[in-house]
C-alpha cells in the first residue's frame, strides 16, 4: 500500500512536468530598446504579421520563447538607448543577461570587462563569424573577439516625398528624385524647393537633438576624407573640413530650408503631414514610411515615397556614417551551463531570422540574406543597399561614443542655429571631448 | 502633554499607596531603541554616502572601479568647465525665477482662498492637486502644451494668426518654460504652508483691526503679514533648498538644452558621474552643489533672522 502511494506520487509528479514544460524553464533575463508595443504584438508569434522594429522584435521574441519551451524569455524594455540603466545594473551587479547594445558603445563595457566574449558560445550552436558582413562583424570585435551578436548596419538616410519633389521639379525623367552632388547644388535645390512648395526642404528635429548633428557631421567630414580621429583619444574637430559642414547646416537653418523647434516624434508627424521634402532618419523607419505611402489619403500615398542614402557633397570617400545593434550577453561567474546553452539557443534564433529584422528598413548582418532575393525584393532596398559598401564607424577604439555625441551634437546645435561662432563651437567641442577622453 | 502628566501624577497617590513616579525624561539607554531605526537609515543613506561623495571627489573613479587619489584635481577641471560653471548659473538662474513666485504666487493663493466656502474649498484642492502629479507626468502635459505646430499654446496663438513662443527650444525661453512648469507643479505646498500660517492667526486681532477702522491694506501690512513671518522664511528655504536641485523637467523637457542653457548642476552631476563613467568629478560637482545649498539656505536664515531680530 505504502509502495503504492510513492509510485503514485512520483507518477504523478513527472506527468506534472510533462503537462507543464515551462516548469523546468531555463529562465533569461532580456534587455531591449526599439520601444513597447504590447498592445499590439504583446501575443503574436506570426512574425510576417507585424512591421516596424519594435513590432518585429517583439514577434520574434514571442515565437522564441513559443518555439523553445525549456527556455523562457522575460524581457524588460528601456527606453532609448537604455546605457544610463544598464550601467546603473552592471555597477550594481544586476545586469540582464542579454542586452541590446550599439556596435559603437560595446567598447565601454567590454573594456571594463562586463560582457562575455560570444565566440565559443556563437560556435557551440553553429553560427560562424564569417556568417556575417565585414561591417557587422568588425563592429562588433573589439580584440580579436566578438562581443556582440550583430543583427543589424543602420545609418542615416534621405526619406524623400515624392509629390512634394514633383511640385518642386526635382524629379528625373525616370521618376526618381533629383538629389544635390555639392553643397552648391544642396542649397540651390532646397531654395528652388522652398520656392515651388513653400515648405522647406528638410524635416529635421532639431529641438534639442544631438544624435542627428553628430551623424551628418560625421558623414560629411568622412567625405572629405577627414581623419580626425586619427588617434582614438584625441580628436581634431577644428578644421577647414568641419567648419565647411557646420557652415552648410547654419545656411539651411538661417535661410529656413529646414522645419525648426520639432523633436523626434514631431518631425516624423510633421514629415507623414507632408510639410516637408526630405525628413533625415534612419534606416529603421524605412518599413513604417513604405507602409504609410502605401495607405490611401496619406501625404506619401499622394505622390509616392522613396528613401536613399546621403548624397555625395565632397570631393573625398563616398561614404556615409553608420552603426550597428547587436546583442551583447553579461559576463556572470555563476551562470550555469544550461543558462549558457539557452543563451546560445537565443543568438542563433536571431540569426537564423535576421531577414525578419532587416523588414524594419535597417541592413541585415548575416552575409547570406543581404545577397539574398527575398531581402532584395523588399521595397526600396535596390536604393539603400549601397549603405552596406558607404557605412562607415568611427575607429572601434574610440571610447565613450555617445557621450562624444552629445558633445557634438549640443556645440553643432548652438553654431546652427547661430548661438555661438562656428569656430568657437568647433573648438569647444574639440576641448571637451578631448579632456573627457583624456579622463577615461 | 506637561498638564496631563501633572494630572496622572497627582492622581497616584489617590489610590492610596505613593508610588515614586519615573522620570521619563531621564536619560535610558533603552530609549535608544526608539530612534535607532531612524538612526540606521539616516547615517547609511545620507551621512556615510555624504562622506563617501567627498571621498570619491579627491579620487579618479569611474562606475566601475575607485582609481588613484588625485587631490583637487577634480574641482580644479570643474572650475575650468565651462558647462559646469554654465550649469551653476543656470540653477541660479531658475531658483531666481521660480522661489519669489512659489512664494508670492503661494501667498496670494492663500489668502484669496483662506475663507469657509465652499468654492474656496474646491479651489484649494485644485492648485493643490498638481503637486500629487509625478515629473513625467507634469513634463508631459507642458511638453503637449509647448510642442510646436501641434501644442495647445501653438493651438491658441494659431487661432490669431500668431507663432507661439518656442519655450521647449529658443535659448531665451526654455529656462522660463521650465520655471513656468515648476511653479504650476510646487505651487500647492507654499499655499497650504500659508493658508495653515493664516489660520493660526487668531481673529481676535483682526476684530480689534476693525474696531480701529483699518482697511484692508493696513490689515494685511500690520497684521497679516507679519504674523506669517516665519512661515514666509520656512517656504523659502524650503524652495530655495528644493529648486537648487531641479533635474526632472530639464531632463524630460530639454536635456538641459539649448546649447546646455536649460543644464542644472543636477543634471551636470548625471550626465558626468552616469553617462560618462566620471564618478570622480560627479561626486565633486555634488559636493560643490552641497556647499551651494548651505549657504544659500544658511544666508536667507540668518539675513532673516537679524532682521527679526532688529524688529
Amino acid at each position: 500500500m505504502k509502495m503504492n502511494a510513492i509510485l503514485l506520487a512520483a507518477v504523478s509528479a513527472g506527468a506534472m512536468m510533462l503537462a507543464n514544460p515551462s516548469f523546468a524553464a531555463t529562465e533569461l533575463t532580456v534587455q531591449r530598446f526599439f520601444g513597447a508595443c504590447d498592445a499590439d504584438f504583446g501575443t503574436n508569434t506570426d512574425v510576417s504579421k507585424a512591421v516596424g522594429e519594435c513590432g518585429i522584435i517583439t514577434s520574434l521574441i514571442n515565437k522564441f520563447n513559443a518555439d523553445n519551451p525549456d527556455v523562457h524569455v522575460t524581457v524588460t524594455t528601456v527606453e532609448w538607448p537604455g546605457y544610463d540603466q544598464l550601467t546603473a545594473q552592471f555597477a550594481s551587479g544586476d545586469a540582464p543577461d542579454i542586452v541590446t547594445i550599439h556596435e559603437s558603445v560595446l567598447s565601454d563595457y567590454q573594456s571594463k570587462g562586463l560582457l562575455l566574449p560570444l565566440d565559443d558560445v556563437l560556435k557551440s550552436v553553429g553560427v560562424t563569424p564569417d556568417a556575417f558582413t565585414d561591417a557587422a562583424r568588425n563592429g562588433a570585435t573589439k580584440d580579436g573577439k566578438i562581443y556582440g551578436l550583430p543583427i543589424d548596419s543602420w545609418t542615416m538616410l534621405y526619406h524623400i516625398n515624392m509629390d512634394l519633389f514633383k511640385q518642386a521639379e526635382l524629379v528625373n525623367a525616370d521618376g526618381t528624385p533629383i538629389l544635390p552632388k555639392s553643397v552648391d547644388e544642396l542649397l540651390a535645390q532646397a531654395e528652388q524647393f522652398k520656392q515651388k512648395t513653400g515648405k522647406p526642404y528638410f524635416v529635421q528635429n532639431l529641438a534639442n537633438e544631438t544624435a542627428l548633428f553628430t551623424r551628418n557631421l560625421y558623414t560629411y567630414l568622412f567625405q572629405q576624407d577627414s581623419d580626425f580621429f586619427a588617434d582614438p583619444k584625441h580628436v581634431e574637430l577644428n578644421t577647414p573640413e568641419a567648419k565647411k559642414v557646420v557652415e552648410m547646416y547654419k545656411t539651411i537653418f538661417a535661410k529656413d530650408y529646414t522645419t525648426k523647434g520639432l523633436d523626434y516624434g514631431g518631425a516624423i508627424n510633421a514629415f507623414l503631414a507632408g510639410e516637408g521634402g526630405v525628413q533625415l532618419n534612419g534606416t529603421w523607419v524605412v518599413g513604417d514610411y513604405n507602409a504609410q505611402s502605401e495607405t490611401n489619403g496619406t501625404a506619401l500615398n499622394k505622390g509616392g515615397y522613396a528613401v536613399y542614402p546621403y548624397p555625395q557633397l565632397f570631393d573625398g570617400a563616398h561614404a556615409q556614417y553608420a552603426d550597428g545593434h547587436t546583442w551583447a550577453v553579461s559576463a556572470k561567474e555563476d551562470r550555469t551551463a544550461e543558462q549558457t546553452a539557452a543563451i546560445g539557443k537565443f543568438l542563433k534564433f536571431f540569426t537564423d531570422n535576421n531577414f525578419d529584422w532587416s523588414r524594419t528598413g535597417h541592413l541585415p548582418a548575416v552575409k547570406s540574406i543581404i545577397a539574398s532575393d527575398q531581402f532584395k525584393a523588399l521595397p526600396h532596398r535596390d536604393t539603400i543597399s549601397a549603405v552596406a559598401e558607404l557605412g562607415r564607424s568611427l575607429p572601434p577604439e574610440v571610447e565613450r561614443q555617445f557621450a562624444i555625441q552629445e558633445i557634438i551634437g549640443e556645440e553643432m546645435a548652438a553654431a546652427t542655429s547661430g548661438q555661438k561662432e562656428t569656430d568657437a563651437a568647433l573648438a569647444d567641442a574639440e576641448t571637451r571631448i578631448n579632456e573627457l577622453l583624456a579622463n577615461l | 502633554m506637561a498638564d496631563q502628566m501633572t494630572i496622572r501624577e497627582t492622581a497616584a497617590p489617590a489610590v492610596g499607596v505613593r508610588v515614586p513616579s519615573a522620570n521619563i525624561y531621564a536619560p535610558q539607554w533603552r530609549n535608544f531603541v526608539f530612534v535607532a531605526p531612524f538612526l540606521f537609515f539616516f547615517t547609511t543613506l545620507l551621512i556615510l554616502p555624504l562622506f563617501w561623495g567627498m571621498w570619491l571627489s579627491v579620487h579618479k573613479a569611474d562606475t566601475f572601479s575607485t582609481g588613484r587619489f588625485v587631490g583637487l584635481d577634480n574641482y580644479v577641471r570643474l572650475v575650468h568647465d565651462k558647462v559646469f560653471l554654465q550649469s551653476v548659473w543656470n540653477t541660479f538662474y531658475f531658483v531666481l525665477l521660480t522661489v519669489p513666485a512659489l512664494a508670492l504666487i503661494g501667498l496670494f493663493l492663500a489668502l484669496c482662498l483662506n475663507r469657509r466656502t465652499r468654492t474656496a474649498a474646491v479651489l484649494r484642492t485644485l492648485f493643490f492637486s498638481s503637486s500629487v502629479l509625478s515629473v513625467t507626468i507634469v513634463t508631459l502635459i507642458w511638453r503637449i502644451v509647448y510642442i510646436p505646430n501641434v501644442g495647445l499654446l501653438s493651438t491658441i496663438y494659431g487661432w490669431f494668426g500668431a507663432t507661439a513662443p518656442a519655450f521647449i527650444s529658443d535659448p531665451s525661453l526654455a529656462m522660463i518654460g521650465i520655471a513656468i512648469a515648476t511653479i504650476w507643479w510646487c505651487i500647492g505646498l507654499p499655499m497650504m504652508l500659508f493658508l495653515s500660517a493664516l489660520q493660526q492667526i487668531p481673529q481676535d486681532i483682526y476684530e480689534a483691526a476693525a474696531l480701529d477702522n483699518a482697511n484692508r491694506w493696513q490689515t494685511l501690512r500690520s497684521i497679516t503679514l507679519p504674523s506669517i513671518k516665519r512661515t514666509f522664511i520656512l517656504v523659502i528655504i524650503i524652495q530655495i533648498v528644493l529648486q537648487f536641485q531641479l533635474f526632472g523637467q530639464a531632463w524630460l523637457m530639454t536635456r538641459g538644452g539649448p546649447n546646455n542653457l536649460t543644464k542644472p548642476i543636477v543634471l551636470y552631476i548625471y550626465d558626468t558621474a552616469f553617462r560618462r563613467w566620471d564618478l570622480g568629478m560627479g561626486a565633486a560637482a555634488s559636493e560643490m552643489l552641497f556647499v551651494l545649498i548651505l549657504i544659500a539656505a544658511m544666508a536667507q536664515y540668518l539675513v532673516t533672522r537679524n532682521k527679526g531680530d532688529q524688529a
